[in-house]
């Protein structure tokens, strides 16, 4: 019984998220919100030559189902997910890790060299940019001493996360960013290749690509809550409420930073994920680390 | 009307501009507007506009971009006189009404037949090369930074890509993100003196940055309010004249017009990745890519 | 119930296993050799041990993911315009196949797999945690900072920005008196100064 209510909370907080983030997403960031998710949906499909049919279809499938596998292993209340593994977060991980992929053939798939291109730009950094939010799970699990997000909420009940281990939501906001194909982190579909994955892509595929990417957005945005927010602990409103309320805050924390932060060229973000974030992420550990001692 | 229509009805039009010469500044200040949306693709678009007299040697290439725009779509042409904002949000509400989709210009099918080879149509040489339907596969070449020898994959760009100026065509060799080889074969359309506006050039540079919503203010006459703007472009890139990339940046959000030598593409380009070509291409006033400065 | 899951992950990963050799494309394949290792790691969660199925499950696909990128670096064909095929050398292939096939179902034979049943309740994620960071701690931290640094290593390798400026202007030191011959030991055959220009 609790079983299915926790799918179902899942299920309508993916949709009344995705709206949410798609309204955030005009108001905050400029981008084409509700309005032109639907008249994405009214375009004809179109067909590139000798493309990877199968491929083509299921990558915003892939891409909406890593989304709800996600937001499956948050707990809306206190004690309560819908998947309520002692690897919450691994799986969270194993999502993050998929999703690279999911993005990769999205670009691969249609045979275009633009967003070919995107394809293994955004491999090439998301990878790399992967490895923080890494670390920064394994800090968030450390507390707890487990890595069920159960668990990992009922640690904060002293203190929330963001207190205890101030660089987690920085590192972590830059994996949002990237796993959302964001602002400063949107190697995929950068302007000098054309929109990139999505550079031959119109009508139910490309509304149905961007609804992914504001699913995930909601997903990530609830995970940040849960790791570094308390999820869904907070006085006198009930567990879900509190989760929803900080996801939404979250999410458009995302989206207002995402578009006033400049996307540097491939290398050079590369340089700096690897000599910045990375020896951060370290830091974040060793901090985290002793505080939890 | 459906219900889904009328709510896409609010949308921002998706327009794709291919700019003929003399009117890149004006439908560069036209795109900035709220009602309509630059699309980053003509996939992207639900409208052509089409601005200026095209030139002969870009028809083809028109019909091509024509054909990308998904159904149902409409031509918008310009002259550069009259409420083109209003014609462009007319057709947009035509179309959604269920108004008639132009139709194909060109045949839908490849350029050649299939030419692979090998026993199992897998190429030429080892399992690369070949020409399957007429387009020269990939093959492995030197490389010019660590002699690492990877697949040189060779592709015209232009004359309507949205990150080139309009009517430059460059035939460019990549290896991955990096260009080994880079020849011009057309340059860009000729434009009044107002493409060099130090905002329209920043403006193009903020949004192959990831900064549309910025360039659009920039481009409207307002301050960019991002983040990050100069140390995103990589130091040393493209000097001319002593300054780089990052300095010509810096002098456009200031608002200094620049006077740039005619540089030389096939010389500078190479070496460099996609995404900072395309950035240092960007900063250079499209004057100096035109017909008489590329000849000189 | 718990049979007839593994049972369907058992045949999804042979399936997968053998489109590897099927399909026409180095990505391709790679991606079905990940959606196999997915389902073994889908038994490994079945079996009681989330930690080491989901862990198999990320690091597949991480792992999958650079092998495909390496693919379209040395092969820049996307979607297989070009269709390949994914077997050669038939005959050693064959022999080393039936030889490992024979190998691994001897060792599956012979081995004597625990019967005791893990008690529900168990945390398997921890127990595991205690036998990784207690007794084998020294192995897993050397592998692991070994492993880093080889990353790290790889990455300033193929980084364009050597410590004395690019690496196609050969990156070499300044010389010990103004204009001098570069400071340190040459690299034989002119190291990585080459112009093809």
């Amino acid at each position: 019984m609790i079983g299915a209510l926790l799918l179902l909370a899942v299920a309508a907080t993916l949709a009344a998220g995705t709206l949410l983030a798609a309204w955030l997403d005009r108001r905050l960031a400029g981008g084409g919100g509700i309005a032109s998710l639907a008249a994405d949906w009214l375009a004809g499909p179109v067909r590139t030559e000798a493309p990877d049919d199968m491929n083509r279809r299921l990558a915003p499938a892939w891409y909406l189902a890593l989304a709800a596998a996600g937001l499956c292993v948050v707990p809306f209340a206190p004690g309560h997910a819908a998947i309520d593994s002692p690897a919450g977060i691994a799986i969270w991980g194993a999502c993050e890790a998929l999703t690279v992929v999911v993005v990769f053939l999205h670009g691969w798939s249609p045979n275009a060299p633009f967003p070919l291109i995107g394809a293994y730009r955004y491999a090439a950094i998301g990878l790399p940019a992967m490895l923080p939010s890494m670390f920064v799970l394994i800090a968030a699990a450390l507390p707890a001493e487990s890595l069920s997000l159960v668990a990992i909420v009922d640690s904060q009940r002293g203190a929330w996360n963001v207190l205890r281990q101030p660089l987690g939501l920085p590192l972590f906001a830059v994996a949002i960013l990237s796993l959302t194909l964001r602002g400063p982190m949107d190697y995929a579909d950068g302007a000098d290749i054309a929109g990139g994955t999505s550079a031959e892509e119109a009508g139910p595929a490309r509304a149905l690509w961007q609804a992914a990417r504001l699913a995930m957005l909601v997903s990530a945005c609830a995970m940040a809550a849960t790791l570094f927010l308390g999820g869904p602990l907070g006085p006198v409103l009930p567990g879900p409420v509190w989760l929803w309320l900080k996801t939404a805050g979250m999410m458009a924390a995302i989206l207002a930073l995402g578009a006033r932060i400049a996307r540097p060229p491939p290398a050079r973000m590369l340089g700096l994920v690897w000599t910045v974030l990375l020896p951060l992420s370290f830091l974040h550990l060793l901090i985290s680390g002793v505080i939890a001692l | 009307m459906s219900h889904l229509a009328r709510l896409a009805a609010t949308a921002p039009a998706p327009v794709f501009a291919a700019i003929g010469p003399g009117l890149a500044p004006a439908v560069e200040r036209l795109l900035a507007r709220p009602g309509l949306r630059r699309a980053a693709t003509p996939r992207e678009a639900a409208l052509l506009l089409v601005a200026g007299a095209i030139p002969d040697r870009a028809a083809g290439a028109l019909d091509r971009v024509h054909d990308q725009v998904p159904h149902p779509r409409r031509t918008v042409r310009w002259d550069g006189t009259g409420d083109i904002e209003r014609a462009l949000l007319d057709a947009r509400a035509d179309l959604l009404g269920g108004g008639e989709s132009a139709p194909d210009r060109r045949p839908d099918a490849p350029p050649a037949p299939w030419r692979g080879k090998g026993d199992h149509g897998q190429g030429g040489e080892g399992m690369m090369g070949g020409t399957p339907y007429g387009r020269p596969m990939a093959m492995t070449g030197a490389d010019i930074r660590d002699g690492l020898q990877l697949d040189r994959y060779t592709a015209r760009v232009g004359p309507f890509a949205p990150m080139l100026p309009p009517g430059l065509v460059l035939e460019v060799t990549l290896q991955g993100d990096v260009i080994v080889a880079v020849e011009v074969q057309a340059p860009a359309f000729d434009q009044p003196a107002e493409a060099d506006a130090p905002d329209l050039v920043a403006a193009r540079m903020l949004r192959l940055l990831g900064l549309p919503g910025a360039a659009d203010r920039v481009a409207a006459g307002g301050r960019p309010r991002a983040a990050g703007l100069l140390r995103a472009v990589p130091p040393g890139l493209v000097p001319v004249g002593g300054r780089d990339a990052r300095d010509r940046l810096a002098g456009c959000l200031a608002g200094r017009s620049q006077e740039i030598e005619p540089p030389d593409l096939a010389a500078l380009l190479p070496g460099l990745e996609w995404a900072e070509a395309m950035l240092a291409l960007a900063s250079l006033p499209p004057s100096s890519l035109a017909q008489e400065a590329l000849a000189a | 119930m718990t049979d007839l899951v593994i049972a369907a992950l058992c045949l999804f990963a042979v399936w997968t296993g053998w489109r590897v050799f099927r399909v026409d494309s180095m990505v391709r394949a790679s991606f079905s050799l990940m959606l196999s290792f997915v389902a073994v790691g889908a038994v490994g969660v079945v079996l009681s041990a989330p930690y080491i199925g989901i862990a198999t499950i990320f690091m597949m696909a991480v792992e999958m993911m650079v092998m495909a990128i390496f693919m379209v670096m040395f092969m820049m064909n996307p979607a297989g315009l070009n269709p390949m095929v994914m077997v050669h050398q038939h005959r050693v292939a064959a022999v080393a196949g039936g030889l490992a096939f024979a190998g691994l179902a001897a060792a599956v034979l012979a081995a004597d797999p625990p019967a005791a049943r893990v008690a529900t309740g168990t945390d398997t994620v921890a127990a595991l945690g205690h036998e990784l960071l207690g007794p084998s701690m020294l192995i897993f931290e050397t592998a692991g900072v070994t492993l880093l640094a080889t990353m790290v290593g790889a990455v300033i390798l193929s980084s364009r920005r050597g410590r004395f400026g690019p690496a196609d202007d050969g990156s070499r030191p300044p010389g010990l008196e103004p204009g001098g011959p570069p400071a340190g030991r040459q690299p034989e055959g002119g190291g990585g100064h080459h112009h093809h220009h």
